[in-house]
């Protein structure tokens, strides 16, 4: 039975939500006094490093600790399995052992000390010819190269393929990425020995992981305390508490004292996972008049140890016959773990450049033509939108790629203007997302109103930096009708009420409709508080502004501290849960990009990016905004500089620090629009984040071919790829 | 399907960049032979590297004593020669100074900028043994929680920060930019920025922010001196 007394206020009544606010812990932050795992200092704590061989494949010969055992300083050197004697991937498989140190020098100093002897392997099994060598070992039971999917009519798809007007072939490919969390992974577990203990974690499951740190301290999971108040960064890659979390919990349980193991940015880099790679062989077919009459393709997913991810193809668009065939190619390589929208950018690259081919192909214009082929009416209105932000309708360049720089009165005003000279061209693109997100069972939330008129919102969801703390307490706050700090949010803590694990965007589905809950709650029993003193019925009663008043007689009303000091001496506590009819899933986006590209070096300069986004009922537009900047950032980023570099003969990782592994930077950051979609007037709640970070590189892919005609099909779009693309131009 | 050696599509980019020696003696065939070579991993030579400092004579080992400032106060602290500045505040005084962040360790991020007499510093890049008599300015110097530098106040009224973790980096840099140069106009602006990396993607509303910040500085209040595009 659905009780018609749950739900959220209508738009016009609310006074925080769906309004800009910033985040309640953004003074923490600001100030330097939000403490992450990796800030906590405790009394006798040690410092844990892991030592790791640098290659993907290795016999072990022989490990010696005794240096490291008597470096000053360490107090434990001690191996990660007693009996490993190969090393089969280059990740938490390569660990080899720990050292403890009272500081992270010492610590260092340990593991310099220890000593390895070890061979290498003839074949490190990281490049293709070297994982499908006649004689290559298998990484995977099931072999290094497998078909792991299969949908569709391929002898249908080929005849609608020579039916088309127009064909296109082309093979598109990504790199893995890194999720390249700032904080890395880790924990600090405070165990003196006895039968309790406190995990600092940088995690995404707080409420999930008290079990997993107890199997390995040999406690119970009521025993075990998971926190984290502040992490600095997740992505996906945070949920399990890895071989670190494992390695910290046995060292603390040996040594009786806290240990602080946050992996060394290398080791972040090599066994944290990632995003996989994927190569993407297409065919396609489309008619005079614009549909998409057939895809075939063929995919390889780089997972490493790991399967990989990606959506079947087709991706978004509608296609009337289509097959797809997706392999699974293993490397001996840390395994990909979710990672923003896992699978769908990969698939979005190569989608949306191959629907931006179909479209020149046959002399139509690109917007035109995705609004044909897509099926929700939200991407129809978003991408006009997003069209007539970025300046698509003054563009010359609409049905193929620009000979010259554009005049001005091309361009909307206000638009950035590119560097300046004849050999910088300027183009658009667009692509599209749509997400789940919505929310599941699980989440409870606990709000109590003390006699003080203070008000505690408490629930173990983790702020991965989406403003979930803060919603927290302004969902409460605007249902008692307090003010923005009013209501005091507590999070990322398993003894509170449980959250969820943060990914796939649920959080907001699955947490705030638990908070909305109790917030109802403990309104209806603050109004059977009021009855005895202001006359009316609970559910006749109107709370704003710290007043509380009969709604048809609002003279009959008490000040927010006059009604909660009828609680007396007992604090009013309820508990919220999950409501399925407060959150729905089902977010869409669209995006527009603007790029200058540099004809003669092949540099490319992102100039303006335009987003619009739907999620129902936004319940802080800046934090909001914040993220669907962020998703455009991470976009930009994949599409212009990540990349994994491996040395396939030695079996090592190339790229394992942050000035080989460049990511976006200050200077490459455009004009950036995240505007809200308030045409989606559901009245509930979804989270939309990985959504955002899908259509970003196959829309500056595009807009570098409107530009000039450089078909870049390969991220990153380095300028020596676009310069090898504009030989065909 | 299980088949391991099924051919790959040929002639197309891996999705990795694999360097690979096609010709020529290999690496490994230059240390000896793969199977019969033992490759003795010592991670490093030694522990701890001293920087050479002739002009003050001997080779600095063991402990050092010095007193420099810190957020205006006289400390004395010891170090060892390896010890950087991000060390020294993050582990070596009490209580530790944990706002400047250890990301990359290696002056690629700036999560851990710190002001040196009033310059911008990587602090992981910074020796602390040569601090003797410097004055070091940190995040916690700027502002309290109830009293902030107005940077640090423009930064949240802007969400300047999702995850935080660059965020005391960022506010630093944010402030020595406009101490240094306070008529920098946007453009200026990111380019003094540009040696902090935040990986949220909260760029945006950094450069809002210090844009506001900038305002204040120069006399103007939060609400005077800029406000958010599109706010409701």
């Amino acid at each position: 039975m659905v009780d018609p007394t749950i739900r959220w206020k209508s738009r016009k009544k609310l006074n925080l939500l769906n309004t800009e606010y910033p985040r309640v812990d953004a003074s923490a932050k600001v100030t330097g006094s939000a403490r992450f795992s990796h800030d906590m200092r405790l009394p006798g704590m040690v410092y844990g490093r892991l030592v790791m061989i640098p290659a993907s494949r290795a016999t072990i010969e022989s490990i010696d600790l005794s240096q490291a055992l008597a470096t000053p300083g360490v107090v434990l050197a001690e191996l990660a399995e007693e009996d490993k004697d190969q090393v089969r991937y280059l990740g938490d498989d390569a660990v080899v052992a720990i050292v403890c140190g009272t500081s992270p020098e010492t610590a260092q100093d340990g593991v310099r000390a220890v000593q390895i002897e070890w061979t290498p392997e003839d074949n490190m099994l990281i490049s293709e010819e070297q994982i499908s060598a006649p004689d290559a070992p298998k990484i995977n039971r099931r072999g290094n190269l497998r078909q792991s999917g299969e949908r569709g009519d391929a002898e249908k798809t080929v005849q609608a393929l020579g039916s088309a007007d127009v064909q296109v072939s082309a093979t598109y490919s990504v790199p893995v990425q890194h999720h390249l969390c700032l904080e890395t992974h880790g924990c600090v577990v405070d165990y003196n020995g006895g039968d309790e203990a406190t995990v600092y974690a940088s995690t995404q499951a707080v409420s999930g992981n008290p079990g997993s740190f107890a199997r390995h301290l040999g406690l119970k999971s009521s025993q075990v305390r998971v926190v984290c108040q502040h992490m600095g960064g997740g992505f996906g890659s945070k949920f399990g508490i890895g071989l670190e979390g494992a390695m910290a919990c046995r060292a603390a349980r040996q040594l009786k004292r806290p240990v602080h193991l946050m992996l060394d940015r290398k080791a972040e880099f090599l066994m944290t996972g990632n995003r996989s790679g994927s190569r993407q062989v297409m065919r396609a077919g489309a008619s005079k008049d614009g549909r998409i009459v057939a895809l075939e393709v063929e995919a390889f997913k780089f997972g490493g140890t790991s399967g990989g991810s990606l959506p079947t193809p087709p991706y978004m668009y509608q296609v009337e016959e289509a097959y797809a065939k997706i392999n699974t190619v293993h490397q001996a390589l840390d395994g990909n773990r979710a990672m923003r929208a896992p699978g769908h950018p990969q698939a979005s690259f190569a989608m949306e450049s191959m629907v931006d081919e179909l479209a020149y192909g046959i002399g139509m214009d690109p917007l035109e033509f995705r609004i044909k082929n897509l099926s929700d009416e939200a991407h129809h209105r978003q991408l006009r939108r997003v069209a007539k932000e970025i300046g698509w309708d003054v563009h010359p360049n609409r049905s193929g790629p620009g000979k010259k720089p554009l005049a001005s009165g091309q361009r909307p005003a206000g638009a950035p203007l590119p560097p300046a000279g004849d050999h910088w061209k300027e183009g658009i693109g667009f692509g599209v997302s749509r997400w789940g997100g919505g929310g599941h069972g699980g989440a409870r939330c606990e709000v109590r109103i003390d006699s003080d008129g203070s008000v505690t919102s408490s629930c173990a969801v983790q702020d991965l930096g989406t403003g979930s703390r803060t919603y927290v307490g302004t969902i409460v706050a605007e249902e008692l009708g307090l003010g923005l700090n009013a209501v005091k949010a507590r999070i990322g803590d398993s003894a509170l009420p449980p959250g969820v694990a943060s990914g796939g965007s649920v959080t907001t589905g699955s947490v705030a409709p638990a908070v909305q809950h109790a917030a109802l709650l403990a309104r209806e029993a603050l109004e059977k508080k009021l009855e005895p003193v202001l006359g009316a019925e609970p559910g006749a009663y109107t709370f704003d502004k710290g007043r509380v008043f009969v709604t048809d007689d609002p003279k009959k009303s008490l000040s927010w501290q006059e009604a909660c000091a009828l609680l007396g001496r007992d604090p009013l506590v309820v508990t919220g849960k999950h409501q399925g009819k407060l959150a729905d899933g089902g977010v869409h986006g669209s995006q527009a990009v603007r790029v200058a590209v540099n004809t003669r070096t092949g540099q490319i300069k992102v100039l303006d990016m335009v987003a619009v986004q739907s999620q129902g009922l936004t319940l802080n537009r800046l934090a909001t905004k914040s993220q669907i900047n962020g998703g455009m950032v991470g976009a930009l980023s994949y599409a212009l500089f990540e990349q994994r570099v491996l040395d396939a003969d030695f079996g090592n990782l190339l790229s394992a620090n942050m000035e080989d592994y460049k990511i976006a930077g200050a200077k490459d950051i455009p004009r950036m629009r995240a505007l809200i979609d308030d045409d989606d007037m559901r009245p509930t709640v979804s989270g939309m984040a990985e959504g955002t970070g899908v259509p970003g590189a196959g829309a500056i892919a595009n807009a570098v071919y409107n530009a000039c005609g450089a078909r870049v099909r390969h991220l990153p779009l380095t300028p020596d790829r676009v310069l090898e693309a504009l030989k065909d131009a | 399907m299980d088949n391991p050696s099924a051919p790959l599509p040929s002639g197309q980019s891996p999705p990795d960049r694999i360097s690979s020696e096609s010709s020529g003696p290999s690496r490994r065939a230059f240390l000896g032979g793969s199977s019969a070579a033992l490759a003795s991993t010592t991670l490093a030579s030694s522990a701890g590297v001293a920087r050479a400092r002739p002009q003050d004579g001997p080779r600095l080992t063991g402990l050092s004593k010095l007193t420099l400032t810190i957020n205006g106060e006289k400390r004395s602290v010891e170090v060892e020669p390896r010890t950087t500045l991000l060390s020294l505040l993050r582990h070596r005084i009490d209580p530790p100074l944990t706002g400047a962040k250890e990301v990359c360790d290696r002056g690629n991020c700036g999560a851990c900028s710190v002001m040196i007499d009033d310059q911008p510093a990587y602090a992981c890049m910074t020796l602390a043994v040569d601090l003797a008599g410097r004055e070091v300015r940190t995040v916690e110097g700027l502002g309290t929680l109830d009293d902030l530098h107005p940077v640090q106040a423009a930064f949240c009224e802007h969400d300047a920060s999702m995850c935080g973790f660059c965020t005391p980096g960022f506010v630093v840099s944010t402030v020595a930019c406009l101490e240094q140069e306070p008529e920098a106009d946007p453009s200026r602006i990111r380019e003094l920025l540009s040696g902090n990396l935040c990986r949220c993607g909260t760029y945006p509303h950094v450069f809002a922010a210090a844009e506001t910040a900038q305002g204040m500085m120069a006399g103007g209040t939060l609400d005077a001196a800029g406000s958010r595009e599109d706010k409701r």
